[in-house]
């Protein structure tokens, strides 16, 4: 993926957007709707042409050998509806022959626990339903790249860890995986590595523990205290390890991001500056924080 | 592999929608009335060739209206809705789904026009029992320039199909090609002879550019094609003995060659550089 750039009149979607993905590597696409998740899928796909720029998958460019990519790729599109007049068993058998693959539709339907409708015509199939379905179609042929846009619309909590231990199947198999969420915890559970897009620019690409550890060493403390006097929060700053603090409530409540080794000298700080403790507790920076703080969408 | 598999499951498709499957029957039924009719209401030997001067009306009429249905909704309808995307994140490239679209459709429809014009035509000999080598050339000739004006209303379809993003405006494109070309465009013709006259441009009848006008509409081609190839007529306007060489005969079968190719053309150009 070189320096992508897709346009649409004035509005940029998608601005130099630069990275790699590796063989073998499970990797999260997050960002909030409308970052431009959906437009770089549709660029992998060439649905879309880029303004700028060239995505290479396997040394086939995307455009001018878009063929070529897709015969490796096993694809859970976004926006797609299935053929309502062929059943679930006619779908699988069209997609193996589109592939070339031989493979049984009735096994594909069971790894995602559509067997008992391999005959019902797909019109009459629930949103979730479908989704089982495509992804059992993206799964035919054992493809080197699985590219899955928001894969657990539509599932209930059931289906979603389903989906994930298939993610996960696949990636043991040796399988690339790229999917695109919305939602953290689901990139959190199976990805080795997470690029953040948001408003178009990629704002970071990292693993999650190196998230993690971009956010202020991994702690948040939270610290109730009778009165806050002035300075205190200045004074805390200063304190090694502590990244930020900031008032939660007004006078009454502190919280600290910092690393671990940090948290005592904190307590210890504010008694010198007499400010009394009433209650504290710590939690681990969680990535909602560092998606929040990425993407702008709080403080 | 590749677009045969597309073929397959869209003419399985299209197959099931009624109304076309309905009237490709009634085309099948009118070339079968006529071409029982035909040898008993006209004068002089029916295998001349003028079997398909008197089904030009119904040609021109019905196989428009079929080609349009089978094309207008192929790309666009599939796009609307999210089949496309599904079917080209498999290893296919455009060219692949618009041929097999093409192919699904057209086959059906070379199908309906094949058989119904090979069984009026027996009928219409078959009571005289033989048949010339001459007259069968030229029956054959009837058939090719009759699939292809068909083929000009699919290709219009297919670029309606492309060039729009939603079925509400395809169906709009298609039904007002069909409208303005088969239904008007004669009243169109009228309407403007009448006010060229009221200005002044023009004294009577038509001057042979306003002819060439006229006359570059597909349906009229057709019209102008069968009576100058197929029927050998040497009258009228387009074909008299001082028309200039514009409105004759052969000009008129380049126009129709450019009325197959252009639409289609256009249309698949279309799909192939735009976005989804």
């Amino acid at each position: 993926m070189e320096n992508i750039s897709k346009r649409y009149g004035t509005v940029t979607a998608l601005d130099r957007v630069d990275f790699t993905v590796k063989e073998g590597e499970v990797f999260g696409f997050l960002g909030p709707n409308g970052a431009g998740k959906s437009t770089m899928i549709n660029i992998f796909l060439d649905f879309v042409r880029p303004t700028e720029g060239h995505v290479r998958i396997f040394g086939h460019d995307c455009q001018s050998e878009g063929k070529q990519a897709r015969e490796r790729m096993g694809v859970l599109p976004e926006g797609y509806e299935v053929y309502d007049r062929l059943t679930a068993r006619q779908h699988l058998e069209f997609v193996i022959g589109s592939k070339d693959a031989e493979e049984e539709p009735m096994e594909l339907l069971g790894r995602v626990g559509l067997r008992d409708e391999s005959d019902r015509q797909a019109g009459g199939f629930s949103k979730g339903m479908a989704q089982r379905l495509v992804l059992a179609m993206a799964l035919v042929g054992d493809p080197d790249l699985i590219v899955l846009d928001e894969p657990t619309t539509g599932l209930d909590p059931n289906g979603a860890r389903e989906m994930r231990n298939i993610i996960l199947q696949e990636a043991d198999r040796g399988a690339t995986v790229f999917f695109s969420s919305h939602i953290l915890e689901q990139v959190e559970a199976v990805c080795d590595r997470v690029g953040i897009l948001h408003q178009g620019e990629l704002a970071t690409i990292d693993t999650i523990e190196g998230l993690r550890e971009s956010v202020g060493g991994g702690t948040k403390l939270q610290i109730q205290v009778e009165k806050v006097q002035n300075g205190v929060l200045d004074s805390i700053e200063t304190l090694e390890g502590v990244e930020q603090a900031w008032l939660s409530q007004e006078d009454t409540q502190i919280e600290v991001t910092c690393s671990n080794d940090a948290k005592l000298d904190v307590v210890v700080e504010l008694n010198d500056a007499g400010v009394e403790v009433e209650n504290f507790r710590t939690e681990e920076a969680s990535l909602e924080d560092m998606f929040a703080e990425y993407t702008g969408g709080s403080r | 592999m590749s677009w045969q598999v597309i073929a397959k499951k869209d003419y399985a498709e299209s197959r099931d929608s009624k109304l076309v499957y309905y009237l490709l029957l009634f085309f099948a039924f009118v070339f079968l009335v006529g071409g029982y009719t035909y040898p008993t209401v006209t004068e002089g030997d029916p295998t001349k060739g003028g079997f398909a001067g008197f089904m030009t009306g119904a040609v021109s009429l019905l196989l428009p209206l079929i080609a349009i249905l089978l094309s207008y909704n192929s790309i666009v309808g599939e796009r609307e809705s999210g089949k496309l995307n599904l079917l080209l994140s498999l290893p296919y490239n455009r060219r692949e789904v618009v041929f097999g679209k093409l192919v699904g459709r057209g086959v059906l429809l070379l199908i309906a026009i094949v058989g119904s014009l090979v069984s009026a035509g027996a009928l219409v000999v078959y009571p005289f029992g033989s048949v010339s080598a001459m007259s069968l050339l030229n029956y054959v000739g009837y058939m090719i320039l009759t699939t292809a004006f068909a083929g000009i209303f699919f290709g219009i379809g297919l670029a309606v199909s492309t060039f729009t993003t939603s079925k509400r405006l395809a169906t709009m494109g298609g039904f007002g090609a069909y409208f303005l070309f088969a239904l008007v465009w004669d009243g169109v013709r009228q309407g403007l002879n009448y006010a060229l006259e009221q200005v002044g441009v023009i004294d009577g009848t038509a001057p042979d550019w306003l002819l060439f006008v006229y006359g570059i509409e597909p349906t009229m081609l057709y019209d102008r094609l069968v009576t100058g190839f197929i029927e050998n007529d040497v009258s009228g306007p387009y074909f008299g003995a001082d028309t200039p060489w514009y409105l004759g005969k052969w000009a008129g079968l380049v126009l129709f060659l450019v009325w197959v190719v252009v639409p289609l053309s256009l249309g698949y150009w279309r799909f192939e550089v735009t976005d989804l």
